[in-house]
């Protein structure tokens, strides 16, 4: 099972995907980034059904970009691209052939200074959260969260938080996730974190 | 016409009856586990299928029988012994069936197990351990250990491997010889010995909480409280747990209960001197 | 379970007191077993005094909200006035009807006053917009059976808004301490002839 775990922070928002992509009983890759940037200050995160996923993340890419070009360079909101994204997986589920992705997606809206997280599954729920996950790292992650989250915690707390929890997750998941990559999503944009 | 409809109704009952005795010797007439006391079974072809047709939520959402279940049961070993703590909810679906259930099953004053999965398979096995244990001292003139109060009630799921038994257990306890010892014992059949268990629907966080805390050096104070808060983590998450925490500190001198704590109190003010739980307002 | 009207859980209540409505609602949402958000809203205002409360399947509140925001705007602007009540009901039942053989997973209920006469109007639905009316009680959600419990007992008709209040709370924060899906906090709303108090309840967090 995937890990994607998200954690909003005073400044910023932190995502940390899994590395490794597993498809039956082996690891085919150790290097698979399982986000997509949409526009400067919009990183969304992805898991579920294989082939959705990257096509799912990949059209909301396209036309939120296509959105800005049409717009005059209007970059929408972390709350606007989530209730985009919401709407499509919504449509999507009572369709004949339902995307079964889900997703985070952070954010930081520049007009009122303010990092987010919004969590979304496949059904079109939904919710915006200081901190989440999908699938199995829930729940070890957020009881996790809920004892260690502190409000106005800096990009450095969130990590060492972060840590934390990837720790626990190391030491209960039953398969290798093979570690994973840090994006935070600030002010100045989207960037990566070692 | 009447003798007819005579003949036929009492060769037909005859029939079932006949069936039904024989079952019935089959069954109660060698005594198929010498351990166990005699378990009646219904005079049936399968009585596993029916009973998991009936009864088992997994395999049917729709069966009308919903044994209680759901819980979130820790014990883990540290410098000063043992702790033990449970929560209180029994849930039928999402029918919360009770908050105020017993979780642990005092064996006897040296032991004790917790319960997680069937409430009556767990109340009514550990409860024939505690016997089991009684018998044992009596003969031996010595207390049972740990490892082998555990490998009679393992052994004894075992015998029923198959037939719809659901418990997952911690058998916690302190004997001379072995000094403070856990032992995971469930339903499949495994038994483990371990410093650290979670067991039932809330384990995970349970597991979040306990293992970012968790060190050997532990005072019994700290050791109390994070078993304690453990189980609070996993109440507020968990849909199936709730209720209360009860604690238990299991020592050389036997164990020490510390307590019910309602969730209902206890959250709030541990989250006001912790600081934490910054996803609930107020 | 798989049942979509159960997988997020939360229940919703409203009642009719004298010259006055409350409507109640928790605030949880989960997947399942796993408890995710404690500030998600089940009750929403259209106009002054008209409240429509909506559980079940998450994904369909939140599109229905939406829906209903849209439909509410269409008809202020068309009408230049407020959404009556039973109007609201109305456009509900219909707009449920649509999906009559697709529907929305909800269970939702109105609650409001009449802008002119102040008359209080309460009903609920079922999933494809039959229309429940009643004069003293609606229930919703996954404590559908406790509340039913709790509001045929402790409801008596004509208490004031006060009395209305302490009713509806009690009727709700005991339905939902005995359902594993709904509770993480709850809202009450007390509408009278001249103002909407709308209150927070502290609730147990398990």
């Amino acid at each position: 099972m995937d890990i994607i775990l998200g954690i909003r922070v005073a400044d910023g928002t932190i995502i940390a995907t899994s590395k490794a992509a597993t498809r039956g009983i082996s690891i085919l890759k150790d290097t698979d980034d399982k986000t997509r940037v949409l526009n400067k200050h919009n990183l969304v995160a992805y898991t579920g059904e294989s082939g959705d996923t990257v096509q799912f993340a990949e059209y909301v890419q396209a036309n939120i970009q296509l959105y800005s070009m049409r717009e005059n360079d209007i970059e929408l909101s972390p709350k606007a691209t989530a209730s985009f994204v919401r709407n499509q997986l919504a449509t999507s589920i009572r369709s004949r052939k339902p995307y079964q992705v889900n997703v985070l997606i952070g954010g930081y809206d520049t007009k009122s200074n303010t990092p987010s997280l919004n969590w979304i599954d496949y059904l079109g729920t939904q919710v915006e959260l200081p901190y989440g996950a999908h699938g199995y790292a829930a729940f070890y992650a957020n009881s996790l969260l809920d004892k260690h989250y502190k409000k106005n915690m800096d990009v450095e707390q969130g990590l060492a938080l972060l840590k934390m929890c990837l720790k626990e997750l190391e030491t209960r998941m039953p398969i290798d996730f093979k570690g994973v990559y840090v994006k935070v999503v600030d002010k100045d944009g989207i960037r990566s974190i070692d | 016409m009447n003798s007819i409809a005579q003949r036929f109704s009492h060769s037909s009952t005859s029939n079932v009856l006949n069936e039904i005795n024989q079952a019935q010797t089959e069954f109660a007439g060698t005594p198929q586990l010498e351990l166990a006391p005699t378990i009646q079974l219904p005079p049936i072809s399968q009585p596993t299928d029916f009973l998991r047709a009936h009864t088992d939520d997994a395999s049917n959402p729709d069966c009308k029988i919903k044994i209680a279940h759901g819980t979130t049961t820790l014990a883990f070993r540290f410098q000063g012994g043992i702790i033990v703590a449970v929560d209180s909810r029994a849930t039928q679906g999402n029918w919360i069936a009770s908050q105020t259930v017993n979780k642990v099953i005092r064996i006897n004053p040296f032991l004790l197990g917790t319960m997680a999965g069937g409430a009556a398979d767990c109340q009514y096995w550990e409860t024939w351990l505690g016997t089991q244990c009684r018998l044992h001292e009596l003969r031996e003139k010595e207390r049972i250990s740990v490892a082998a109060a555990s490998k009679i009630l393992g052994n004894l799921v075992y015998e029923y491997k198959g037939m719809g038994l659901s418990m997952g257990t911690m058998v916690c306890g302190y004997t001379k010889k072995e000094g403070p010892t856990i032992y995971y014992v469930d339903s499949d059949g495994s038994r483990l010995k371990g410093d650290l268990f979670c067991v039932g629907s809330g384990q995970t966080f349970a597991y979040g909480v306990l293992d970012s805390e968790y060190k050997w050096d532990l005072t019994v104070e700290e050791a109390l409280y994070l078993g304690k808060r453990s189980i609070l983590a996993a109440t507020h998450r968990d849909a199936y747990s709730g209720g209360s925490v009860n604690l238990y500190h299991v020592t050389e001198n036997g164990w020490i209960y510390h307590g019910n704590h309602n969730v209902g109190d206890i959250f709030w003010d541990i989250k006001a001197q912790e600081g934490s739980f910054n996803n609930v307002e107020g | 379970m798989s049942d979509p009207s159960s997988i997020n859980g939360g229940s919703a209540v409203a009642m009719v007191g004298k010259d006055c409505i409350a409507i109640a609602c928790d605030l949880r949402l989960g997947n399942q077993s796993l408890g995710l958000a404690n500030n998600f809203e089940k009750i929403f205002q259209f106009g002054d005094k008209t409240f429509l409360g909506l559980t079940g399947l998450a994904s369909d509140v939140t599109t229905l909200s939406e829906v209903f925001r849209f439909k509410n705007n269409l008809y202020k602007l068309r009408e230049e006035r407020q959404i009556e009540p039973k109007t609201l009901a109305n456009l509900v039942s219909s707009t449920l009807y649509e999906k009559r053989f697709g529907p929305y997973f909800i269970g939702p209920i109105v609650a409001g006053l009449d802008s002119k006469t102040s008359k209080p109007f309460i009903c609920g639905f079922d999933l494809i917009g039959c229309i429940d009316f009643a004069k003293d009680f609606i229930v919703s959600g996954t404590a559908t059976d406790q509340l039913y419990g709790m509001c045929e007992s402790l409801y008596e008709p004509n208490l004031e808004p006060e009395d209305l209040f302490e009713t509806i709370s009690q009727a709700l924060l005991n339905a939902v301490d005995r359902d594993a899906l709904s509770g993480w906090g709850a809202i009450v709303y007390v509408v009278t002839k001249d103002k909407v108090v709308k209150r927070v309840l502290r609730t147990r967090q398990d």
